[in-house]
């Protein structure tokens, strides 16, 4: 060859050389990198293309459903938050934006955070001690739905009567330059950390207007929402000023595109045809098994209660032995089948098995023969009967089947369906004497004051928007659970008296409890690492394509 | 002619503002739940509840309430933002309804046009031909389809669709809307069995209106005379029977057309999960969601009284004989 | 222009023959003339026979559910076995379940007991539904409700309609142009809308006002909306045909003569528009069973758990992939009722219009 060509051919050889040298430095860090960090996994998911089935809002201080959760876990932070684990380890509370885990006071009445230094929402803005109070006063101002578990801070109470922008919660202190919160609560509460932890109380920018703001709230979590299309969708986005934590990871998905379809086939179909990668809503239980072929099936167990409640207000259901009988006419392994295809588990307690107090309860078999007996020795044969249940298909199946046994035990019960927007107030409302009726509850936070202090205190019975509607009051397990709100932690004394309680308010049987369900979420076949986190749901920090 | 049209325009504001005050009526005097209570959510304080009522004037009388609920609506015609309280705004999501409504209206659009070009068409062929076969075996054939595609529930056919064409075969997608700038493609794919379903009732209907029509007026007197003068069939068809059966079919698809358009193609777009404004209708009305309902009815009474107007002005200039009233 | 179906009937002229020859002349009304043109029509006739079936087999449901199935429609089955053909079988079996080996949940789909046709001693004829009720129960007491309702409200809508076009029709003036401006309104109202909105409204404590009392699942609320619906459609029609009557000499003869509004309306009027009515009756029951189903199916119309068949097929279609006959059996008596009524309703029409091109000579 010539010089030349000569030249041009080393020039090959080195360029080659350097080029391979480097690709297999570069496979070698990535190599290391990806071993240091298994959480991340090797392939990356892109785009997730979510279906929900509904959201109601997605402004922290107003969203109040699972669905608007999931995604706001990741978009708006708290000073506290939960490990992203799978299992009851998830219950575990752990610094979100705080720097660590409060100090408080000997009598529980004084909590102490210091907030983490450089923190910044997803416009650049330094997210100040003082955002947080703003969160809590504009909870109030918007009226949110939430507020009510903030009542118990100091000053707050005086503040909800007359709230105003300018206003003071004299019990919330906060310094910008020390970075400190101080809350001091008007008495102590031992799920205050858990409410704490609520997205209720996630900061927002100083003087954020109180109107809803669905998704244009500048976020403090790995991503941030853009374009919300009420009815039709929103997008999550990476949020740039975001800074991993030990306990907060970057999210997975580099954007999430999510999707509102309310029509549970549809949704399925979107996922089994490859348009979507995953869907959370209940699957029809006649398509659950071709689903489950078709792609990615994970059951979640989450803490929930589906119940009956009974108004012991109201004849006939004034009666403890009526109350029974209904308790023995409901053939709860039957329900499973035909409500939710068998997803379920029977159950005849208040609580849910997630919790250390559990203890199952099984006082009452499937006997019709003894319903109808009791309802004959209570003298409640014939008595009318209204069954209250919402239009949704689940609510509508199992109250229809509650109606039927109700007819076959002797009482003369018909139906009625409301809407699912106006359900829950309705029959909360004192006017109307519901008699029965369908609710279902599922867990706010890991405690059970969220079930027995909100669902069957009789001291926070009230006469409009009621969460105890089986009005139900008993001096005894009244004042027990408001002891056992002052415990600051679950030890094994204090679950022991929380089954106590339990099985005393069910000896009354003001509810016919009867399925903790299981909720499928559903993924194409080429989603993998899929892990439920026990509050949130789906895990999108670990989150991988297979 | 002019005084005519006057009436007829005074008619049409009298028929929507009846139409408003009705509703109104109905769903504040009718109980039905207080609105503050639904909107103050699960936890809510009395103060909480008795803000909201403040804030969106439950607390106020009746009629002023009707008042401010009419300014809303026109408000949110307007272009611009608004504020919080300015516009008619749902109970329950508290989104701006006319934004909604806008939203729903390419699909509602897209469905109700497409479907309507084809029963029109179609309609009129199935008229035609059975009314020229008139006796014949194809005539009761004809008639025989004609009268099941007008017995079937139109929700029905839609479900049975969708199982036999986008379930257990996959030929069509399973529901959904494109929009039309998205994918063209698609937005046709999509559309092709909700066409089909909305039209299949219509074309019975039509075919067997235009037939009786079209055989009155083959027994006429004038059609007899052209055809004794030796005008072709084909001729007479055309320009004598044809044109004159044409005009009831014209006000009856004024009519019918105004209707789905309207948000009366409600089944329809719920069985095939197309988000137009018949199915925002349906949603907010189990919901008892008023600012909703409201919208949506002015929205389709518009249309209606709209387009019966326009049949009218229509009939009085083609017949000089149809007196106006 | 059509010229309404009047004949001058022969009596008089037969009398005096009679009288004159001795010859008895016999006259035929045109209702006479109609029914024998009816007879030749063995397609209407078969279509009526059907319809009167169906109706015979609903308003005997609580035969059948006493004698032959043994069970309410109401009552659920779900967790029984029944013996077909000698083998017990579950009503409601399969589905997922939770096994503590693997601590997870084996997921398999529910299977629903299908038609049993005559092998269960009459028990689930037609199946079960997702519930454990008998099918064939439910569809029988469905078409009770649907039939009620939509015969019922068709009933209504013609009486009020009928009404309102004979007081435009005589009175004309401004009286004409508020009821047509009321058709106006009726017929820009969105049915669908106000019957869920009532339905929802009235679903807490019924309505208790002014003496009536309605219960929340009664079935007047669905009868009463409905049969608004297609008042315009009937209403306008007629009172074009009452309109050109007005003008006729005998009508003007009659006032002429003395003769009240009353007797005017029922004398002269009324006869004459008789055979327009009794076809657009047969329509309207048709149209409105059609649009109960539609309200049934969104839930504003029969109130569960009581059946109608709209809301039969609105429950089955969650199972359409294991049970397709839930939602398809309703469907299928629908269409046939509604056409049965079409089909009778056509030639109900052929029958009284003495113009027919297709003319049946006796």
């Amino acid at each position: 060859m010539t010089a030349r060509r000569r030249g041009t051919w080393l020039l090959g050889v080195v360029a080659l050389a350097a080029g391979i040298s480097m690709m297999v430095a570069a496979y070698g860090v990535a190599a290391t990198r990806s071993q240091a960090a298994p959480q991340n996994a090797q392939k990356s998911v892109g785009t997730l293309k979510a279906v929900l089935d509904t959201i109601d809002f997605l402004d922290p201080q107003q969203a109040y459903t699972g669905q608007s959760w999931w995604a706001m876990w990741n978009v708006y932070e708290t000073l506290l938050t939960y490990k992203h684990v799978d299992g009851p380890a998830g219950y575990q509370l752990v610094p979100g934006l705080a720097q660590s885990l409060p100090k408080i006071s000997s009598n529980g009445r004084v909590y102490k955070f210091t907030l983490r230094p450089g923190l910044k929402y997803s416009n650049g803005k330094k997210v100040l001690a003082s955002d947080f109070k703003w969160a809590i006063k504009r909870g109030f101002l918007a009226t949110g739905q939430g507020v009510g578990f903030y009542t118990d801070i100091a000053g707050a109470k005086a503040y909800a009567a007359h709230p105003t922008k300018g206003g003071n919660i004299s019990g919330i202190i906060t310094n910008n330059k020390t970075r400190s919160i101080t809350v001091k609560l008007s008495t102590p509460r031992g799920d205050f950390l858990t409410i704490l932890a609520l997205i209720f109380a996630a900061p927002v920018p100083a003087n954020t207007s109180t109107a809803i703001l669905n998704g244009t709230i500048p976020a403090t979590g790995p991503y941030r929402i853009t374009g919300y299309d009420p009815n039709r969708g929103f997008t999550m986005v990476r949020n740039k000023y975001f800074k991993a934590t030990k306990y907060i990871p970057r999210g997975n998905p580099d954007k999430i595109e999510v999707a509102l379809i309310g029509d549970a086939n549809t949704a399925t179909q979107r996922v089994i045809s490859g348009q979507a990668d995953y869907s959370n809503g209940a699957i029809p239980p006649d398509r659950i098994a071709n689903a489950k072929s078709k792609g990615n099936l994970v059951l979640r167990q989450t803490a929930n209660t589906y119940y009956f409640w009974m108004n012991i207000r109201e004849a006939p259901f004034n009666k403890l032995k009526v109350r029974q009988a209904v308790n023995y006419a409901l053939n709860r392994a039957t329900m499973q089948k035909i409500v939710w295809g068998g997803l379920g588990q029977a159950t005849q307690n208040v609580l849910p098995p997630t919790y250390p107090s559990y203890k199952k309860l099984t006082t009452y078999s499937y006997n019709i023969a003894k319903a109808k007996s009791l309802i004959t020795s209570a003298g409640a044969k014939g008595a009318k009967v209204t069954v209250w249940t919402r239009d949704v298909s689940d609510a509508r199946d199992a109250a229809q089947y509650y109606t039927a046994q109700l007819n076959t035990i002797g009482l003369d019960a018909s139906l009625n369906i409301l809407p699912r927007a106006t359900y829950y107030s309705t029959v909360g409302n004192v006017a109307t004497h519901a008699q029965t009726g369908w609710a279902r509850w599922l867990e706010d936070y890991p405690h059970p004051l969220d079930w027995f202090d909100v669902l069957l205190n009789g001291n926070r019975i009230t006469n409009t928007d009621n969460n105890n509607y089986a009005w139900y009051t008993n001096k005894k397990t009244n004042s027990e659970i408001e002891g056992l709100k002052k415990s600051q932690v679950l030890t094994p004394a204090v679950n022991a008296r929380w089954a106590k309680v339990e099985k005393e308010i069910m000896a009354q049987a003001p509810w016919a409890p009867w399925s903790n369900r299981v909720f499928p979420e559903f993924f194409s076949k080429k989603m993998g690492c899929i892990h439920v986190q026990r509050l949130y749901g789906i895990d999108l920090a670990r989150l991988c394509r297979k | 002619m002019l005084s005519f049209v006057i009436r007829r325009l005074i008619g049409m504001v009298a028929v929507l503002f009846a139409v408003s005050i009705l509703v109104f009526i109905i769903f504040i005097l009718i109980p039905g739940g207080d609105p503050a209570e639904r909107m103050a959510g699960k936890n809510p304080t009395p103060e909480n509840i008795q803000n909201i009522r403040e804030k969106w004037g439950f607390d106020k009388p009746f009629y002023v309430q009707y008042v401010r609920m009419m300014q809303k609506a026109g408000t949110g015609l307007l272009p611009g933002t608004h504020g919080e309280y300015d516009i008619l705004r749902s109970f329950d999501t508290r989104q701006d309804v006319v934004a909604e409504i806008k939203k729903g209206i390419p699909a509602t659009f897209s469905l109700c046009i497409g479907a309507g070009i084809i029963w029109l068409v179609f309609g009129i062929l199935v008229g035609v031909i059975s009314a020229v076969k008139a006796g014949r075996w194809s005539d009761r054939a004809i008639t025989i389809l004609a009268l099941i595609g007008i017995s079937m529930p139109v929700f029905w056919l839609g479900i049975v669709l969708r199982y036999f064409f986008a379930e257990t075969r996959t030929w069509f997608p399973d529901g959904g809307y494109v929009p039309l700038s998205e994918d063209p493609a698609q937005w046709m794919y999509h559309l092709i069995l909700p066409w089909f379903c909305l039209a299949v009732l219509f074309i019975g209907f039509y075919g067997r209106v235009l037939r009786s029509n079209m055989l009155d007026t083959m027994n006429e007197d004038y059609v007899r005379t052209a055809r004794a003068k030796g005008l072709p069939p084909g001729r007479v068809l055309g320009r004598h029977v044809l044109r004159n059966s044409l005009i009831p079919i014209v006000s009856l698809f004024g009519l019918d057309f105004a209707a789905v358009l309207g948000g009366g193609a409600i089944l329809t777009e719920t069985v095939f999960d197309l988000k137009g404004v018949g199915w925002y209708a349906a949603q907010s009305v189990g919901g008892l969601d008023l600012p909703p309902i409201m919208g949506v009815t002015l929205y389709g009474a518009f249309f209606i009284v709209v387009f019966s107007a326009a049949v009218d002005f229509a009939y009085a200039y083609l017949d000089p004989r149809i007196r106006p009233t | 222009m059509a010229e309404p179906a009047t004949e001058l009937t022969l009596d008089s002229a037969s009398l005096l023959a009679a009288e004159e020859h001795e010859i008895a002349i016999v006259g035929r009304s045109p209702w006479y003339l109609a029914w024998r043109r009816l007879r030749r029509n063995w397609v209407a006739l078969f279509a009526l026979l059907v319809f009167v079936l169906i109706v015979l087999a609903c308003a005997l449901a609580p035969v059948y559910a006493k004698h032959v199935a043994h069970t309410g429609p109401n009552e659920v089955h779900a967790g029984e076995k029944v013996i077909v053909s000698g083998k017990p079988k579950e009503v409601v079996g399969g589905g997922s379940f939770y096994d503590p080996k693997t601590n997870d949940f084996v997921v398999k789909p529910p299977e629903y007991l299908g038609p049993t046709w005559w092998h269960a001693d009459g028990r689930f004829v037609l199946g079960t539904d997702n519930l454990g009720r008998d099918v064939a129960v439910r569809l029988l007491y469905g078409g009770r409700n649907s039939l009620m309702i939509g015969i019922g409200s068709a009933l209504i809508c013609t009486f009020v309609a009928v009404f309102l076009a004979l007081l435009a029709g005589y009175n004309r003036g401004w009286t004409d142009w508020v009821v047509t401006r009321f058709f106006d309104l009726i017929w820009a109202f969105p049915v669908l809308l106000l019957a869920i909105a009532l339905s929802s409204a009235l679903a807490v404590n019924g309505f208790h006002h002014f003496g009536i009392s309605i219960e929340p699942g009664s079935l007047w609320i669905p009868t009463l909306v409905i049969s608004y619906v297609l008042i315009p459609y009937i209403g306008r029609p007629l009172r074009g045909q009452i309109l050109s009557l007005r003008e006729k000499e005998f009508v003007e003869s009659a006032i002429g003569a003395g003769a009240g509004p009353l007797r005017v309306m029922f004398s002269d009027l009324l006869p004459n528009i008789a055979s327009t009515v009794l076809v657009f009756f047969t329509l309207i029951i048709a149209a409105n069973i059609l649009t109960e189903a539609g309200l049934s199916f969104l839930g504003a119309g029969v109130r569960l758990p009581d059946p109608s068949w709209g809301n039969l097929i609105a429950s089955g279609e969650d199972q359409i992939q294991t049970a397709p006959w839930l939602s398809l059996v309703p469907g299928i008596a629908i269409v046939l009722t509604v056409l049965s009524l079409n089909i009778f309703g056509d030639g109900l029409r052929d029958a009284l219009d003495p113009r027919a091109k297709v003319r049946i000579e006796h």
